[in-house]
């Protein structure tokens, strides 16, 4: 599946663009500020109905407008598939394949794989665990369907014991409503667990050869899960905290409380990794993603590479663009700010490529 | 909007506060009142102020009924051992409408809602419990919406009902009639598989 076509109507600070894309290599270069990341955003936007960056779609517009509109063209061998996003300041939004309106955005999610390097990635080390939660559910939904009901479902019922224990004002909660609650809540957080600890076993043989290819190391480097759920069974926690969760007013643990624990050398990483190392453990952990897309769906998702060569140093960029080469051969879109620099690392590969060049 | 009658502001301002109704429709209805005779809008008038003056509750189900005893629960052919759970009047009326159910009735006016601040002790459940405590109640059947709060409601007077001697059911949830399976959502699906029932010819 490639992206051939797109189009953008005041779209961030672009008021009409449009692009012709090959199947391969993608170049958009300009100053900063001129939109490449927006170019990147859009086609983000067209796979997973919001915004990389921003929450709000009121953001996303141009300013003063009073809508916009992201309208792309795929191909897949013969077939072709038209998806297109609008959102009006009246915060109605829409998205259409093939002019047919989804009911349900999330019926969306799934069709087309993204994945996206940027320099921001690094808020997956330096945040807090809700960022490596989201990574984790964004990797899964793509190619779970039922991950992505079965989370809702949790995060349904969890708002619901919330607001009862909020309700209760610190006194004893009915045990048969606390019941209802968690009778639905404990199946659900099994689930999640199960498939994020099959994900995660699954995911880190490659995470780790992707990151001893890019910074040609034989430093160890580990994700390791960190849930509750892995030493006492769900519903023994729910009971034992019941009288925290009282004082408290909201439900002190479950699988929305689990982490990610990244590591190098058996030392966390926010503390003892440097920039360069942080830097190249984000980009393992999404080239790792790339293929657990990959081996999943049997397609190769769209990579959006953010101003990589800005970013890294020359020999892990070689070593990145070697690996492209070589292992992710699907469509690629680049941006940087020097277009000299980009076709530098790009000429000894040996593909098709076109270079968009964006005005300041 | 500048108006250059206060009266005629004051029903717009009331009927605008209306579900479903904006300014525009609110004058309308205005403009449209204002050109009916008389008798009829005091017929309206007084329609409405009854809803709130005489309007009572069915002292057995907490239905709506004009003399303490809703037409259901007052109907001697009605099935009184069998009481179908409803979260309130309008899904009672729904049901009636299927023309399949002989029972009666027992309004709860809510469901478990904790973010909208309805528990348990907001709900008409106490009579629920001291009906099917009764000697003759057969059968308790809870008809409520697939939802969260609905699935709250029904885990909750399955619980406050356990011990008594009636059987306590719930409708089934499934295909729609008329649907077809590669549109239903997996959900519905999955639940239709999960309480599939015997197929007798």
């Amino acid at each position: 599946m490639h992206l051939q076509r797109l189009q953008l109507f005041s779209f961030k600070n672009h008021t009409e663009a449009h692009f012709a894309f090959c199947s391969q290599l993608n170049c958009i270069t300009g100053p900063n500020g001129s939109g490449k990341t927006n170019v990147l955003d859009a086609v983000y936007y067209l796979a997973n109905a919001k915004s990389y960056f921003n929450p709000a779609d009121s953001q996303i517009m141009q300013h003063g407008s009073s809508f916009f509109s992201v309208h792309g063209w795929f191909a897949d061998g013969d077939k072709e598939d038209e998806i297109l996003a609008t959102f009006t300041d009246k915060g109605k939004k829409t998205l259409k394949k093939n002019d047919k309106t989804y009911n349900r955005l999330a019926d969306h999610i799934g069709m087309i794989q993204t994945v996206f390097i940027t320099p921001y990635d690094i808020s997956l080390v330096l945040e807090g665990s809700e960022e490596r939660r989201r990574f984790m559910d964004f990797t899964l939904c793509q190619t779970n369907r039922e991950y992505l009901e079965v989370l809702s479902t949790y995060k349904r019922i969890l708002e619901h014991r919330n607001s009862f224990l909020k309700k209760m004002e610190g006194r004893n909660p009915d045990p048969d409503i606390m019941d209802s609650y968690d009778s639905r809540l404990v199946p659900a957080a099994n689930r999640i667990f199960g498939w994020r600890q099959d994900f995660i076993s699954e995911f880190q043989p490659w995470f780790q050869e992707y990151y001893g290819w890019l910074c040609q190391t034989t430093e160890t480097v580990a994700l390791d899960y960190e849930s509750e759920l892995i030493t006492e069974a769900y519903s023994d926690i729910l009971r034992r905290n019941l009288d925290r969760d009282r004082v408290l007013q909201r439900t002190s643990s479950g699988i929305h409380k689990d982490d990610l624990v990244f590591s190098l050398q058996g030392q966390p990483l926010k503390k003892f990794g440097s920039q360069g190392q942080i830097k190249s453990f984000v980009i393992a952990l999404k080239l790792a993603q790339y293929r657990y897309f990959l081996e999943k769906t049997g397609h190769k998702p769209i990579l959006l590479l953010d101003d990589i060569f800005e970013k890294i140093d020359a020999l892990r960029a070689g070593k990145l663009m070697e690996l492209v080469a070589r292992d992710f051969f699907g469509q690629i879109i680049i941006t940087d700010t020097h277009a000299e620099r980009v076709k530098n690392h790009l000429k000894s590969l040996d593909t098709e490529q076109v270079f968009f060049e964006l005005g300041g | 909007m500048q108006f250059t009658s206060a009266i005629v502001e004051n029903a717009v301002d009331a009927l605008s506060g209306f579900p479903g109704i904006g300014r525009r429709t609110a004058l309308r209805l205005v403009m449209h009142l204002m050109n009916r005779p008389e008798a009829e809008v005091v017929r309206l008038a007084d329609a409405v102020l009854k809803l709130k003056t005489e309007l009572q509750l069915c002292s057995i189900c907490g239905n709506v009924s004009d003399s303490g005893l809703c037409t259901v629960c007052a109907n001697p052919m009605r099935n009184q051992k069998q009481i179908c759970v409803v979260e309130d009047f309008s899904d009672q009326m729904a049901i009636e409408a299927t023309s399949q159910y002989g029972g009666v009735y027992h309004v709860l006016g809510g469901l478990i809602s904790p973010m909208d601040g309805v528990g348990p002790e907001e709900l008409n459940i106490s009579t629920l419990i001291s009906r099917a405590a009764q000697e003759g109640t057969d059968e308790i059947i809870m008809a409520f919406s697939a939802t969260v709060e609905g699935d709250t409601t029904m885990f909750y007077l399955a619980r406050k009902l356990r011990d008594m001697p009636v059987k306590i059911t719930c409708i089934s949830r499934g295909i729609s009639v008329g649907g077809e399976i590669e549109y239903a959502d997996e959900i519905t699906l999955g639940r239709s598989l999960a309480n599939r029932t015997e197929y007798k010819v």
